[in-house]
C-alpha cells in the first residue's frame, strides 16, 4: 500500500480540533489584552505592543505546556488519545504563537535600532556574570530555534525520511526547548512580573507537566518489570476480557517494543503494535476481514501472518499466544517477520 | 556587538547553504529517495524550511537512506524517564532562583493626567 503525501491531511476531527484550538488562542489573547492591565499596579500600564508581547509570550509558553502534557495523559488514560493524534497541529500552532511573540519584540524592543534587529538582539543582553538581570534573551531564541525545527519536521515525508527512530530522537527535543523557555519566563517576565499571577501560573504548570511525565514514565517501568509466569520466558498480558472490542490490548514489552493482541470472533491473534509505514499505534486500529488497519495512514496486516495484502510488501512481527482459563499469555519473542501463526480459539482453553 | 554579528552572520551563512541543498534535494533527490514524493507536489514547500534548517542531516540521510525494517525497539522510554527526573530537579531550582531574584522595590513611576495640565499621582 503507498499513500501519495498531501500538504496537510485534513479529517473532520483535525477540522474541529484546530478551529477549538485557534478560538481558544483567539479568546485568551483578546482576554489577555481586555484583562492584563487591569491586574497591573496603578501607574505600571503598558503601551500596546508591550502588551501584545506579552499575551503572545505568555499564550506559547501555556500552549508548550499543554502539549507536552498530551503525551503522558494518553498513556495513562487511554480517553486522552484523540488528542495524541492531532498533536502536531498543536505543536505548529504553538510554534506560529512563539513566532508571533519574537517577531513583535523584534518590530518593538529593536527595530529602531541602528544596528539590524537580529544584530541588536544579541548583543543587548550579554551580563552572564550577573545573577541580577541575568540574559534571559538566549534561552527564548533557543526554545524558538528547537520549536522551529520541530514544526518545520512535522509532516509525513520527515517521519520516513528520518526513520522513525531519528525523527522520535530529534523531536525529544521538545523537553529541551520547555527547559529553556521555563529559563526564558523565569529570568525574564518572572523579573518583571508586577503580581503573582505569572509565578503561579509557571510553578502549577511545570508541576502539574512535571507529574504527570513521571507518573506516566512509573507506569510504563511498572508495566516492563512484569516477569515470566513460567521458565519458557512467556508472560501474561491479561485476561481474556481485557481486550477492548473492536481495538487491540496493547501489551508493552521489557525490551521497549510493544504487542497488539486482537480479538476476532472467537479467535486471539498477537502481531507487533508498531506499523512498518511510521510505526503507527496497530493496537488502536480496527479490524476488517482479518486485517488490522493502522489508524494513521490505513496500512492493512493480516493478524494471521503480519503481511500486508498483495500487491503491498509491508510486513510486521507476529507473535505466539496461549491461553490458561482466561488468561492470555504471550511469547515476548517476535517471530521471524512473515512468519503465520495460528489463531488461539477461546473455547478451547489453550493449546 | 562583534559577537552578535558573527552569530548572526554565520546564521545567514547557514540558511544561505540549506536553501541550496534544500532546493537540490527538492530537485534531484525527493522522487528518488520516496515513492510516496512522485506526483504529489503541493506539500513540497512545507519541506523546505526543515530542508534549511536540517540541511546536514539532509545530506546524511539523501546519501545514506534508512533502513526499511520496522523499528521494534522503543528505546526513547527510558531517555524519557530519565530527561523528566532531570526537569523535576531543575525546573523548581531555576524557578526557586528567579523567585529569590525577584526584585520587590521596583519603583512606580508616578501617572501624569495629560488631559487636565496638572499632574497627580495615582495613589
Amino acid at each position: 500500500m503507498s499513500v501519495s503525501y498531501r500538504p496537510v491531511g485534513w479529517t473532520r476531527s483535525k477540522i474541529v480540533y484546530d478551529a477549538v484550538l485557534i478560538a481558544g488562542i483567539g479568546l485568551y489573547l483578546a482576554a489577555f489584552m481586555r484583562f492584563a492591565p487591569k491586574a497591573r499596579p496603578a501607574g505600571t500600564l503598558l503601551d500596546d505592543q508591550s502588551l501584545a508581547i506579552k499575551a503572545y509570550g505568555t499564550c506559547a509558553f501555556l500552549l508548550l505546556t499543554l502539549v507536552l502534557m498530551i503525551g503522558p495523559l494518553a498513556r495513562l488514560d487511554a480517553r486522552f488519545l484523540p488528542l495524541l493524534y492531532n498533536r502536531r497541529h498543536f505543536g505548529v500552532i504553538t510554534c506560529t504563537v512563539a513566532a508571533a511573540h519574537a517577531m513583535a519584540v523584534l518590530d518593538w524592543y529593536f527595530a529602531y535600532s541602528p544596528l539590524s534587529p537580529w544584530v541588536a538582539l544579541f548583543a543587548t543582553d550579554t551580563a552572564w556574570g550577573d545573577l541580577r538581570g541575568f540574559p534571559f534573551i538566549p534561552f527564548g531564541v533557543a526554545a524558538f530555534l528547537i520549536l522551529l525545527v520541530l514544526a518545520a519536521t512535522s509532516h509525513d515525508f520527515w517521519l520516513n525520511f528520518l526513520s522513525p527512530p531519528v525523527w522520535k530522537s530529534l523531536h525529544m527535543s521538545i523537553y529541551g526547548a520547555y527547559g529553556l523557555a521555563v529559563l526564558h519566563v523565569a529570568f525574564g517576565a518572572f523579573q518583571d512580573a508586577r503580581n503573582a499571577g505569572l509565578p503561579v501560573v509557571v510553578f502549577g504548570g511545570s508541576g502539574t507537566l512535571i507529574a504527570l511525565h513521571l507518573a506516566a514514565a512509573w507506569r510504563e517501568h511498572r508495566l516492563d518489570q512484569r516477569g515470566p509466569v513460567d521458565a519458557t520466558g512467556w508472560i501474561a498480558a491479561g485476561r481474556i476480557g481485557d481486550v477492548p472490542a473492536g481495538r487491540g490490548l496493547v501489551v508493552p514489552l521489557a525490551d521497549g517494543s510493544s504487542v497488539a493482541i486482537f480479538r476476532e470472533g472467537d479467535t486471539l491473534s498477537a502481531i507487533s503494535n508498531l506499523c512498518a509505514h511510521q510505526n503507527g499505534p496497530l493496537g488502536e486500529g480496527r479490524l476488517r476481514d482479518g486485517c488490522v488497519i493502522c489508524p494513521w495512514h490505513g496500512y492493512e496486516y493480516r493478524l494471521r501472518d503480519g503481511c500486508a495484502p498483495a500487491p503491498f510488501t509491508e510486513r510486521v512481527a507476529t507473535y505466539r499466544l496461549r491461553l490458561e482459563a482466561d488468561m492470555i499469555l504471550l511469547d515476548p519473542k517476535p517471530n521471524p517477520l512473515g512468519t503465520a501463526v495460528d489463531p488461539v480459539a477461546i473455547g478451547e482453553g489453550g493449546r | 556587538m562583534a559577537a552578535a554579528a558573527i552569530i548572526v552572520a554565520l546564521g545567514q551563512a547557514w540558511l544561505l547553504a540549506g536553501l541550496a541543498v534544500g532546493v537540490a534535494f527538492l530537485l534531484f533527490g525527493l522522487d528518488r529517495r520516496d515513492a510516496s514524493a512522485r506526483g504529489a507536489y503541493g506539500f513540497r514547500p512545507l519541506l523546505l524550511p526543515g530542508l534549511v534548517l536540517l540541511w546536514p542531516l539532509v545530506l546524511w540521510r539523501w546519501l545514506e537512506p534508512p533502513s526499511l525494517q520496522p523499528a521494534l525497539r522503543r528505546r526513547h522510554k527510558r531517555a524519557h524517564a530519565l530527561l523528566w527526573l532531570g526537569l523535576a530537579c531543575i525546573l523548581p531550582a531555576i524557578l526557586a532562583t528567579a523567585l529569590a531574584l525577584r526584585r520587590h522595590d521596583i519603583p512606580v513611576p508616578a501617572s501624569v493626567r495629560i488631559d487636565s495640565g496638572s499632574s497627580e499621582r495615582d495613589e
